[in-house]
């Protein structure tokens, strides 16, 4: 599911992107259906405010649509999206300043009243408590911990989206990944 | 199991998380887990961390689909008028301010070729219909075109 050659309706990214050129409404559709969840979870782990990444998500698409011409099919359409769509969730965090304290509490809600099984309620709060952890790292370490644990990105491609290089996108995760390790402790 | 077993290994731990290892990686990491609590921990947060992902808005993609699809609509503001305006003016002579252009490509990672001239992606029913490019336009039609542009630039 992390390259452009997977398929969905029979058709790989790269066949959606030339058909999207030509003006087909119904590739364009295909391609932002197929791509946005990983673009608003880029956004968000950037911005920390759903409203915030929405918007973030709506301009990325529309500013990666207007430059599909510049699209290579040597990049992974996905990759390319996550990438347009990081760089404009930094440009609107310069612009408006930083959300910060509501925000956390925004993004990974506790469960208050879980009608899950006790097991499974704990399971759930645990997992929702390393998502709250996980928001007060670093933005580098955050984000390469979430690029590689949720979409599956590379060390390569996560340092192009967060501009480092391999190496630092790498320690960023293990130092992110060791981090939440002493904090969920 | 030594230091470089466990480095090897955590590099494959998300992927052991979400069934993207070869039959052979998965043995190897299946085989270090069992005598390494260490990873087993770092395998169990990944886990953890896998079981609650950021709920994506529902409407999200269809906002997105409509937002994306009325901006390609060159009726209401064609999207690369601003760019055929810089390049007709660049044939004529005259100043017109490129910002939003440079704008939208601050946004576009490196990698993408700058858009040249004849790669210019213009709207099915667009002024240009069907012809990528405005070499082939007499002076009229580039007129023409920067008039319009005006017109709704005044707007
Ligand atoms: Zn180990």
């Amino acid at each position: 599911m992390t390259d452009d050659s997977r398929r969905d309706g029979g058709a790989s990214d790269v066949e959606l992107v030339e058909r999207c050129r030509s003006g087909d409404e119904a590739a364009l559709d295909a391609l932002v259906r197929r791509h946005h969840a990983s673009a608003y979870r880029v956004a968000l782990s950037i911005t920390r405010r759903d409203d915030v990444a929405q918007d973030v998500v709506q301009d990325a698409f529309i500013k990666a649509f207007r430059a599909l011409n510049g699209f290579r099919g040597d990049a992974a359409f996905r990759t390319w999206m996550m990438t347009i769509t990081a760089n404009e969730a930094r440009a609107t965090l310069r612009k408006h300043g930083r959300w910060r304290e509501s925000a956390i509490d925004d993004v990974a809600p506790m469960a208050v009243d879980d009608p899950d099984p006790a097991e499974q309620a704990v399971a759930r709060r645990e997992s929702e408590r390393a998502r709250a952890m996980l928001e007060t790292l670093p933005e580098k370490q955050r984000l390469s911990v979430s690029l590689r644990v949720d979409e599956g990105l590379s060390f390569r491609e996560i340092g192009e989206m967060i501009g480092s290089s391999e190496g630092a996108a790498r320690v960023n995760y293990f130092h992110g990944i060791r981090r939440l390790r002493e904090l969920m402790q | 199991m030594s230091h470089t077993d466990c480095g090897m290994i955590r590099e494959y731990l998300p992927g052991a998380a979400t069934d993207r290892l070869s039959s052979g990686e998965l043995d190897a990491v299946q085989g270090h887990l069992l005598s390494c609590e260490d990873c087993a921990a770092e395998l169990e947060l990944i886990q953890m961390l896998r079981a609650a992902p950021p709920a994506v808005p529902t409407e999200l993609a269809d906002h997105v689909a409509t937002a994306v699809r009325t901006s390609r609509r060159p009726a209401r503001r064609p999207w690369w008028g601003i760019s055929a305006a810089a390049v007709a003016a660049l044939a004529l002579g005259i100043n017109v301010s490129t910002e939003p252009r440079e704008q939208i490509d601050a946004a576009i990672p490196g990698f993408v070729s700058e858009t040249a001239e004849g790669e210019l992606w213009l709207s099915d029913d667009g002024l240009l219909a069907g012809e990528p490019s405005l070499e082939g336009l007499s002076d009229e039609a580039l007129m023409e075109l920067l008039e319009e542009l005006e017109a709704e630039g005044a707007a």
